[in-house]
């Protein structure tokens, strides 16, 4: 009798030990984060240990699994730094962030799964304002292990785009319109990026493609704030005729919007309640009087850039 | 009167050969049953465990590729669990038996070295085979989760799964050769050391190739083609991007596996009936 009292009150003790025990270091390890200084957006990374090929020699079979480990870690890096700095970043404008890990992240992990085809379109879409050369490379190695993938001539041309060699995008273009099972819309792409390749329309089509290729949420949505970004251009533009057409006509900028109200109901720009245009986001330009020029508010999600 | 003797002989051989076939389904069915009273199947709740996190969360992880790390981690999952199996349970079939001096009474009836060995190793075949049956189905539902209904990559995992279980087969009859001269510690070192090396058999080749020295090309060539090519059987990542071996080369493998184990087992065989249990 005395033996299984003994017996339970060490088992309720020992238990109670367990569970202090684990809630003092759950507690501790929550005032140590507390302790520890933030991380430092800017900060330079370390590299990464392992390169692309010795990282597939090691993986046995497992080089798709440590693909996808590589896959989601470049992610989390791109995630960790957008939330470190404060402003809104769009995804393919970070290059004041420090993120000389991207690239080998993406090129582990393309090595180690040659066909996994999102991280070369986040390559192609996240790498260039970092570094447009490794962008590049590894776009030109998902061709070379991917032949018959359009999309990667769809990225690449994307990419010589950005860079403004609408010559050589016209061509990538072109090369991934000749694969068996390719839209119609990229040898048409390759005839507007001759033509035209710095236009907002060619920009328009590319992102539109872009949108709805895209299986990857962050492009897709950087893609749509592209869109937006190219309508309220167009906007603006009308806005600047409108506000010239007022100098002209009364000789000084208008006080507020509400002096143009009446235009802007004629042209149908539209407009809330004081008469302010909105930009494609439901959110009111800003009118700069000592300049005269309409302006973004920021509290619009419209990059500026 | 030679007709009639030949007609017996042929019985009895007959007789023999159906109760060798009988002695060696006792044996397996013994050692299936053993392992799941050392509760091996364990394994699966963690793998169920595993699969479930992994479709549920790794959604928002993976950027949209979800699908792509179900398979990648259900069927290495697979892999790995059942390598472990096969390496830890394979080179404990033996020198369990020794240990407890069972094996002496195995040896009392009239049960040769090589069934006992055959039926041992089909033994743990049997419960790879549940293993790995159970962990396929469990990819399967993941994938009818995360994609909320059919998707095709449920069809394109089996021929890899089936792969799979060819390596874990192979590396089984490995331990098993490995466990019947040496202590279990050693023999899954050894095995373990093998599904390396079988892995890195295409950089044997390269190496040999590379080599100056006609003796040193020589060994890498010969160690090439006596370690088991385990690099055929990773079909993996293809498996996860929607492709699926051809029967061709699946056949091939499955004769390679065949004729592996068949040596293998040979050699096992061979070995301990040299060893003195009396």
């Amino acid at each position: 009798m005395a033996k299984d009292i003994n017996d339970r009150t060490r088992t309720i003790i020992l238990g109670l030990v367990v569970l202090v025990g684990i809630t003092c270091a759950a507690l501790l390890v929550s005032w140590m984060d507390t302790l520890r200084p933030p991380d430092d957006p800017y900060a330079i990374d370390e590299s990464l240990y392992l390169n692309g090929k010795t990282a597939r020699r090691i993986s046995l079979s497992f080089n798709g699994l440590a693909a996808d480990w590589y896959w989601m870690r470049s992610l989390q890096y791109v995630g960790k730094k957008i939330l470190s700095v404060p402003e809104d970043v769009p995804i393919d404008n970070m290059g004041q962030l420090q993120m000389s890990l991207l690239a080998p992240l993406l090129d582990t992990a393309t090595t180690l799964d040659p066909e996994f085809l999102d991280p070369y379109e986040y390559a192609a879409v996240v790498l260039p304002s970092v570094d447009v050369q490794e962008a590049i490379r590894i776009t030109q190695k998902g061709i070379a292990a991917n032949p018959n993938a359009w999309r990667l001539y769809q990225h690449l041309g994307y990419i010589y785009w950005q860079q403004h060699d609408y010559q050589a995008a016209a061509e990538t273009y072109g090369r991934g319109a000749q694969i068996p099972g390719a839209p119609a819309w990229m040898e048409a792409m390759k005839a507007k990026m001759a033509a035209d390749g710095g236009s907002r329309a060619t920009a328009r089509e590319i992102y539109t493609q872009m949108y709805e290729q895209s299986s990857d949420e962050q492009v897709r949505d950087m893609a749509h704030k592209r869109l937006l970004q190219l309508d309220s251009l167009d906007q603006r533009d009308v806005l600047r005729k409108l506000l010239s057409a007022y100098q002209a006509r009364a000789g000084r900028c208008p006080n507020s919007w509400k002096e143009l109200e009446p235009v802007f109901r004629t042209v149908r720009v539209p407009i809330d309640a004081s008469g302010a245009p909105l930009d494609p986001t439901g959110i009111p330009y800003n009118l700069q009087r000592d300049t005269c020029e309409v302006e973004l508010n920021p509290k619009s999600e419209i990059p500026v850039k | 009167m030679e007709t009639t003797a030949s007609i017996a002989q042929s019985n009895t051989r007959a007789a023999t050969r159906h109760g060798r076939f009988w002695r060696i389904t006792a044996i397996a069915r013994n050692a299936f049953r053993e392992a799941v009273r050392d509760r091996v199947l364990y394994n699966l709740v963690l793998f169920v465990l595993l699969l479930t996190g992994a479709s549920i969360f790794i959604g928002e992880l993976s950027g949209g590729q979800e699908r792509k790390v179900i398979v990648d981690l259900g069927l290495s999952a697979m892999l790995l669990f059942g390598v472990f199996i096969a390496i830890f349970v394979g080179v404990g079939l033996v020198y369990k038996e020794i240990e407890r001096r069972t094996i002496y009474a195995v040896f009392s009836k009239p049960v040769g070295r090589g069934e006992f060995l055959v039926g041992k190793y089909f033994g743990l075949c049997l419960t790879l085979l549940v293993n790995v049956l159970v962990m396929a189905v469990g990819v399967s539902l993941a994938l009818v989760y995360v994609s909320h209904g059919w998707d095709p990559l449920i069809l394109t995992i089996w021929p890899a799964v089936l792969l799979i279980y060819m390596e874990l087969m192979l590396l089984t009859a490995v331990a098993l050769l490995f466990s019947s001269f040496s202590s279990p510690a050693l023999s899954a070192l050894l095995t373990f050391l093998v599904f390396i090396i079988g892995h890195f058999s295409a950089d044997l080749k390269s190496l040999a190739g590379s080599l100056g020295s006609s003796s040193a090309r020589w060994l890498f060539t010969g160690l090439y083609y006596l370690l088991p090519n385990l690099a055929n059987y990773s079909f993996i990542t293809p498996a996860a991007h929607g492709r699926a071996p051809s029967p061709g080369f699946v056949f091939a493998t499955a004769l390679y596996a065949f004729i592996y184990i068949v040596v293998v087992l040979s050699a096992a065989t061979l070995v301990f009936s040299r060893r003195n249990f009396k």
